[in-house]
């Protein structure tokens, strides 16, 4: 039974840290319909800028996060005016659009391997090594920081969305790009918000990331396909549905690890994308089969 | 005007029509230079020569490289230029087709390049069983899908210890001395290449090829016209596994080492995605030239700068750049604009 409990809280503490990730990308993906393969690379950007806040003058990764959130959110700006609003137009939008964004992981990847080496870093604050106990449970701090900020910054996301003016322009644009056009929703700006918004979540999440796990730049391939398959498990676009499938999945995965092996942990994710490809590509908040 | 099409009979039009058709065909031979390629084949084959005359290995080598690109991009191009399905997961047919060979010659010691042909009919079945599931999903879902295929693929390897896994498996190196030992790889992977180029021609021009086609602009129009896109589908990338999964088993011998990290790798799948946009998704020619020019830019980013981080990012920069100026690649800009060189049109 403790056992249960205890694989079930790491299981929760992984969630809340890829909730985050996730979300950023599933934001993206429902304003601009860009399956954004560069998000991870990103995310791994963001983690080095809390890295090196750390390490060279010892700054909190959690003081680190709003650096990181606005440096990304900035590269997202420069990204989306060099790459992609030039293409919105085109008939092949959405596959070129993945092959763009795989070249842009690709530069990105060797941008910060050729500056920082591909060694595994580490940001190590106290909390990061350290648990709560509960009896014979334990809680690792550090997880449990980082699930708390990205609940935390999901929820100013998931408000922000709701009541803000720019929320509900996002929101329409999400649900039907030509019909908020022709409402008068300047869809251009709404676009570009929404891809800085959702890199700098990347920038926030790589922040928390830094001290959860061990990162090198090419680490974000292992990432791609766990990222996608909770944005496509929730439903593409679906903030709500990534949050859930990234609690699930994670708790899963971590019973997995527990009981059959480590090494099969993250087969847990590969599985699910397949699965859920195949049965339900609308995944499980969505509302119409949106890749196919 | 009107009057001379009621009189024309049935007949007439049929025998105009044929008459039309050849006249294009003729065309078509007219700006197509057959002997291109086949010189450029032939002067592979006696370049080994050199080797009575000094120590051309590291050429041969280069060759033998571009030759296992062709063949891979070539192979690629089955699926991803003429269906038009993007996979960027098909090295792990590389790995199939690797491994099998690899692990047949180091039980039963039969070289990997008499077993080339099997280890391809292996990752082709395993091509048609992957594409039974994962061609359901079309557009970014299949290429989602693609990456999850190799995540899962190195998965396995890394873990499967009859394989040797993460360590892999050291294979026997051939007899040969040093000034020979390249030349039966050379031979075979030139081959290999020279086949899967001549058979995505011959697809290219049959009425499998026309139905791929037709997949690629319009999926449900061609579903609606009789075509049956599953099959056609499936068939295609069984087909280009097969390719691939020959290469791949020549590649591990000559590498002399099977391991996950060699064949298992994003990298070598973008580099497939990358020759058939460099030179042209779809065409004949375009995976040929994007392999010697991918092969000609890493071989000088390699002495340039000795940094394997700077290859990926001058990988994905020549490849964001072709895809924002050049999509339809180096061969298919130049015939969209008439400008295409006659040695380059090989479709």
């Amino acid at each position: 039974m403790e056992q249960i409990i205890q694989v079930t809280i790491l299981g929760i503490g992984l969630g809340g840290v890829f909730a985050l990730m996730g979300s950023g990308l599933s934001l993206v993906f429902g304003v601009m319909r860009i399956v954004n393969l560069a998000h991870p690379s990103l995310i791994i950007a963001g983690a080095f800028t809390a890295y090196w806040g750390f390490r060279l003058w010892g700054i909190d990764p959690l003081v680190m996060l709003p650096v990181a959130t606005l440096l990304l959110a900035a590269i997202g700006v420069l990204l989306y005016k060099i790459f992609f609003e030039r293409n919105a137009k085109s008939a092949t939008y959405s596959e070129m659009t993945v092959l763009l964004t795989f070249a842009i992981a690709m530069i990105i990847e060797g941008a910060l391997g050729a500056m920082f080496s591909n060694t595994q870093r580490v940001t190590s604050p106290s909390y990061a090594t350290d648990a709560f106990f509960l009896g014979d449970i334990f809680i690792p701090k550090g997880q449990l920081y980082a699930g708390m900020v990205s609940m935390l910054i999901i929820g100013l996301l998931a408000a922000f969305l709701k009541y803000s003016r720019l929320g509900y322009a996002i929101r329409a644009t999400t649900q039907n790009r030509d019909a908020a056009a022709l409402l008068g929703v300047n869809v251009n700006m709404v676009g570009l918000m929404s891809f800085a918004i959702g890199i700098g979540l990347a920038g926030a999440a790589g922040a928390l990331t830094s001290f959860v796990f061990s990162f090198f730049p090419a680490k974000h391939w292992e990432w791609i396909a766990v990222l996608m398959s909770l944005v496509v498990m929730g439903g593409m676009g679906s903030i709500v549905g990534t949050v859930v499938a990234s609690f699930g999945l994670s708790i899963v995965a971590a019973f997995v690890g527990a009981y059959v092996g480590s090494t099969w942990s993250t087969m847990t994710f590969f599985l699910a994308l397949f699965l859920v490809l195949l049965f339900r590509p609308q995944g499980l908040f969505g509302e119409k089969p949106e890749l196919l | 005007m009107k009057s001379q099409m009621i009189d024309s009979t049935p007949g007439d039009v049929l025998s105009a029509r044929a008459a039309y058709n050849e006249r294009l065909a003729r065309l078509a031979d007219k700006t197509r230079a057959v002997w291109f390629p086949l010189a450029i084949l032939v002067i592979l084959l006696v370049l080994p020569l050199l080797q009575f005359v000094g120590n051309y290995n590291y050429m041969l080598h280069l060759v033998l490289l571009t030759a296992s690109y062709v063949a891979m991009a070539a192979g690629w191009n089955i699926l991803g230029g003429f269906a038009g399905y993007i996979s960027l997961g098909h090295n792990v047919f590389f790995a199939i087709g690797g491994y099998f060979a690899g692990m047949i010659l180091a039980r039963f010691g039969i070289s990997a390049i008499i077993m080339a042909p099997v280890a391809g009919l292996v990752a082709a079945a395993f091509g048609y069983a992957i594409g039974l599931i994962t061609l359901r999903v079309r557009g970014p879902a299949f290429i989602i899908s693609s990456i999850a295929m190799v995540m899962i693929a190195r998965l396995l390897f890394d873990n499967w210890h009859f394989v040797g896994g993460a360590n892999g498996v050291t294979l026997p190196a051939p007899n040969l001395s040093s000034q020979w030992a390249k030349l039966p790889y050379y031979y075979a992977m030139v081959a290999i290449a020279a086949v899967t180029v001549w058979s995505s021609y011959r697809i290219k021009h049959s009425k499998f090829g026309l139905g791929l086609r037709a997949i690629s602009k319009d999926e449900i129009k061609a579903e609606s016209a009789g075509i049956d896109t599953r099959f056609y589908k499936v068939t295609a990338f069984a087909i280009s596994a097969f390719f691939i999964g020959m290469t791949g088993a020549v590649w591990g011998e000559y590498l002399t080492y099977i391991r996950p990290s060699i064949f298992l790798v994003i990298l070598i799948a973008a580099n497939m995605v990358l020759m058939c946009i460099l030179g042209g998704k779809g065409t004949v020619a375009g995976p040929v030239i994007g392999a010697v020019l991918l092969v000609a830019f890493n071989e000088f980013f390699v002495a340039m700068m000795g940094a394997s981080e700077l290859n990926i990012l001058g990988t994905g920069v020549i490849m964001a750049v072709m895809l924002m100026f050049f999509p339809l690649g180096i061969v298919g800009t130049l015939a969209l604009k008439g400008k295409l060189p006659r040695i380059l049109n090989w479709d």
